[in-house]
């Protein structure tokens, strides 16, 4: 199967390992993996802050480039801009010939380890880990997409990994895109509730298949001088031991 | 322009164009332990003990006076108020020559404010949560099972329905389908949580509810 | 009775929400209690295997009796008023206390007991018929308990819950004299005795609406204490105060939302005692010989318009959104600066007051969507939100309103510029180029967004090589 790659702009520019382990993690389960360098965002943060006509722009951006090709999927390692892409059509009037394509698009994009699960069936990639280790639920991946089972179908096959369900997975993070540095007390408090009931578990690393989420916890686990870390679901996937 | 005009103008105009949605049907919903008799006083007594509330279950009115008498003792009540109800006057007459216990059926809003315990039937009773309904229009049990710090209702086992849906059926009276002017439904004593989600039992309204279940069936169940 | 004297505001939410999580008993308390709702909800609903369709159907009963509230309003006050109620319109706060105030003035200077009523603390109530000279005296307990000590509800169902034991204790022996007790039956025994004189001696009983039922004329009012039963059938006369958005078509409709309200709100099956009363008693009956229903608007009809606002009217005030806002649990109610607070206050609170004084309003949230998630009615806060955020940003107020809405001209322009470096790739490797520079030159820290993240988290650097950068050894 010849998927395209929707990187996103946070992993492009601030985490490429997780870039690199999602196409090895594709090509490990049989697909060839294209990737259209004139993609840039899904307008997420634009229409998130209430710039409509910005995410609009971008949005069309974003269609234009990821039709192209001759893939049949397109597979995201985030599950918020996952969402996002659910939401690309309603920007658009019912009339508008955007609003088509955008659905037609949104039709075939996936979530990375909802693509491996439930379009290839597949959740064993030979991956190798030594530790213990949580998913966090992000919650557009939860909520809008309904990802909960998949990554903890994967994150059992990896070999040597060790997974510990914490009661507050489901608790969001606080990132919430500008939420976090418009009220960042707030985001700072919500998240240390839920590294207080992770920190009590003793795991090793916190997965999650959003890097917004591993931004947050991550930057907070190293001021905190915690020896928590922080692996996106491709880079648990692809690591060999 | 005046204020009915006013609000019903601008509720027009706002709702100009809408359409009202396709009418759906309501779901199904099985509310286990409903299905006979026995399990429908056996559903309410659990589902009202759950709540603080008490049940004891008598086979006719001569037993269940007599119960009322114990429960009178029990509480040391020395006034009772009674409804006006043909079957709680019965039980009452129970407590005729009890010293000590002052009985008033019609009583004042003064005596009531006063009383220890207050007698009432209760029309119907409702398994799946352990309510008691009460309809002003069949008895004047309104305040009398309101004010008094006891309240013993008298039911009949015959009258517990499984639902909520089947009580609110029942109330629509026959003669008009319009309820009774206070429907109200009982499940359990007053409580509250208001302090630190505290559970009280006890708060304006009565701090103890004892049902007295009248059940031909009892001595074979 | 004292006049409330600081409320903290909406205008203020960031200082409000600044000192809330500097308060740790507050933060304590809150964590508690969500907490311990949290939990009951999810028991409470794990009995009941229809809860989603049961959900659906709310939405859906709601959306019918929204889409055509003008008909079922007519029918609610045509089956009320031969029921022997006497209805009264409000088209907004001012004109719904002035009609309860006349009413009361038909009294003399009657005795007021008040029933847990958010509608009422919407309009001011209190305060208006206390600058009349009147006292209104609070009855439900977590109601009475913040009405003595002058402050706002801080929670839908539990208005008291940011306040300790202690505190309470502590209130009571000032305003009532009572003996000082830590012991949380006690201090409810105080709470009965002294409102229990107020009761006896009540002439006019004020409450809200639960549920107003079309089809007969009835209405449904809710409770765990008894002060509410107390309340509409001691005094002589009974206002109920109710938003025109809680109607619902049919009795049998009633069933349904008693099913989701209490196992939403606090996981109890059913609450205490439901009063469905439907007109004043008949002659020589118990209960209040007058009975009036004021149906208020106060910007409610304005929220009809578009669907996307409409369905916040569908709200049955169960409290859940609140018990599992990530938010919330850390700020608590007062922070909103609104008699509504937590999710459904962020969207509702700025369509009845306009956004120009609620505009922090919508952005005090991360899109979680744990509320949609629970909502019984299925109201999709977090599209209110964005709808809500989408007006602030362009500097819109809402329909009915003509507020200047702060609009922030530095973000905004910082997005147009963003999204036409987004536009293109070519710009877009050009502005990835800038920033990872101004990081590399330190300038990165002037940046308000950076030192607001870099106050308590590490901040991830560019990588020195893109993903991009790297594909063409990966393409291999």
């Amino acid at each position: 199967m010849r998927v395209s790659l929707f990187v996103t702009c946070l992993v492009d520019q601030l985490w490429p390992s997780v870039g690199t382990a999602t196409v090895a993690v594709l090509r490990q389960a049989g697909c060839e993996v294209t990737f259209d360098r004139r993609q840039t965002c899904c307008g997420q943060p634009a229409f998130n802050t209430g710039y409509r006509a910005e995410a609009r722009s971008v949005a069309r951006h974003f269609v234009a480039t990821m039709e192209q090709g001759d893939a049949q999927a397109i597979v995201i390692p985030s599950g918020s801009c996952a969402a996002m892409v659910q939401h690309i059509p309603e920007l658009f009037d019912a009339t508008d010939p955007w609003r088509a394509r955008a659905q037609a698009l949104a039709g075939r994009a996936h979530e990375l380890s909802a693509f491996l699960v439930r379009e290839l069936g597949i959740v064993d990639l030979g991956a190798r880990f030594d530790g213990r280790v949580t998913w966090h639920d992000a919650c557009h991946g939860l909520r809008d997409l309904c990802i909960k089972d998949e990554p903890r179908r994967l994150i059992d096959r990896v070999a040597g990994a060790e997974r510990v369900e914490v009661e507050s997975s489901e608790s969001c993070c606080g990132f919430g895109g500008t939420f976090s540095v418009k009220y960042p007390e707030i985001s700072v408090a919500m998240l240390d509730r839920k590294l207080e009931a992770i920190e009590a578990r003793q795991v090793d690393a916190v997965v999650s298949g959003d890097v917004s989420c591993l931004m947050q916890i991550g930057g907070r686990l190293q001021r905190k001088r915690s020896r928590v870390r922080t692996l996106h679901i491709a880079e648990l996937l692809a690591s060999r031991g | 322009m005046s204020e009915r005009d006013a609000v019903l103008a601008a509720v027009r105009r706002n709702l100009a164009g809408v359409e009202p949605p396709e009418p759906g049907v309501a779901p199904e919903v099985r509310i286990p332990g409903t299905a006979t008799p026995t399990e429908r006083l056996a559903r309410f007594r659990a589902q009202l003990a759950s709540v603080g509330g008490r049940v004891e279950v008598a086979r006719d009115a001569r037993v269940a006076a007599a119960l009322l008498r114990d429960i009178v003792a029990e509480k040391g009540a020395r006034t009772v108020a009674v409804s006006d109800a043909a079957l709680a006057r019965e039980l009452a007459a129970g407590l005729d020559g009890v010293d000590g216990v002052a009985v008033a059926c019609d009583a004042e809003r003064a005596f009531l404010l006063e009383a220890d315990l207050g007698l009432s039937c209760a029309q119907w009773g409702i398994a799946e949560t352990g309510t008691l309904v009460l309809e002003s229009e069949r008895e004047r049990n309104r305040l009398v099972s309101l004010v008094p710090p006891v309240h013993v209702a008298v039911l009949q086992a015959g009258a517990i329905l499984a639902t909520l849906g089947d009580a609110l059926a029942a109330v629509r009276r026959p003669e008009h389908g319009a309820p009774s002017r206070a429907v109200t439904f009982i499940t359990g004593p007053s409580r509250t949580g208001d302090i630190e989600l505290t559970l009280v039992v006890g708060v304006h309204g009565p701090k103890e509810l004892v049902v007295i279940v009248i059940d031909p069936e009892e001595s074979e169940r | 009775m004292s006049l409330p004297t600081h409320h903290p505001t909406s205008e203020t939410f960031r200082a409000n929400a600044l000192a809330a999580l500097a308060d740790d008993t507050l933060r304590g308390a809150l964590q508690r209690a969500t907490g311990t709702l949290s939990e009951r909800r999810k028991a409470a609903i794990a009995e009941l295997p229809e809860w989603d369709a049961l959900r659906a159907r709310a939405r859906a009963v709601k959306a019918e009796v929204l889409s055509r509230l003008d008909h079922y309003l007519e029918e609610f006050v045509a089956r009320a008023q031969e029921a022997g109620a006497t209805v009264h319109w409000a088209r907004d706060g001012a004109r719904a206390c002035a009609i309860v105030a006349e009413i009361a003035a038909g009294l003399g200077r009657p005795t007021i007991v008040k029933s847990k009523s958010m509608t009422t603390e919407e309009i001011h109530l209190n305060e208006h018929l206390e600058r009349g000279g009147l006292e209104p005296v609070e009855t439900d307990l977590g109601e009475w308990i913040i009405q003595l000590a002058g402050e706002m509800p801080s929670h839908i169902t539990a208005p008291a819950i940011h306040k300790t034991r202690g505190q309470i204790a502590r209130l009571f022996v000032e305003k009532i004299g009572s003996e000082p007790t830590d012991d949380v039956q006690e201090l409810t025994l105080a709470a009965r005795k002294a409102l229990r004189r107020h009761f006896a001696a009540a002439d006019l009983g004020i409450s809200g609406v639960n549920f107003a039922v079309a089809e007969t004329g009835s209405i449904l009012i809710l409770e765990n204490e008894g002060n509410i039963r107390l309340t509409t059938s001691l005094p002589r006369v009974h206002v109920a105060v109710m938003g025109i958005e809680k109607v619902i078509p049919r009795f049998s409709d009633l069933e349904l939302f008693l099913r989701l309200l209490p196992r939403s709100g606090t996981g109890q099956h059913l609450s205490g005692y439901q009063s469905i009363l439907t007109g004043p008693p008949p002659a020589g009956g118990e209960g209040p010989a007058e009975m009036h229903i004021v149906l208020l608007d106060n910007g409610r009809s304005a929220m009809l318009r578009e669907e996307v606002t409409r369905q916040s009217l569908a709200c049955i005030r169960c409290g859940a959104c609140l018990n599992f806002c990530p938010v919330y649990q850390q700020i608590g109610g007062h922070a909103y600066g609104s008699v509504y607070p937590g999710p459904i206050g962020a969207v509702i609170t700025p369509q009845l007051n306009g956004l120009e004084k609620t505009a922090q309003l919508p952005f005090a949230s991360s899109l979680c969507g744990a509320c949609r998630d629970v909502c019984p009615v299925e109201i999709d806060i977090p599209r209110l939100l964005l709808h809500l955020r989408a007006l602030v940003s362009e500097g819109r107020d809402l329909p009915g309103f003509d507020g200047t809405v702060p609009r922030k001209r530095g973000e905004a322009l910082a997005f147009r510029l963003w999204a036409w470096a987004m536009t293109s790739p070519r710009r877009y490797r050009a502005a990835a180029a800038l920033a990872r520079l101004g990081t590399k030159l330190g300038l990165s820290r002037l940046a308000p967004p950076v030192a607001a993240w870099r106050a308590a988290r590490e901040l991830r650097p560019f990588a020195s090589r893109s993903f991009r950068d790297q594909w063409r050894e990966l393409e291999r």
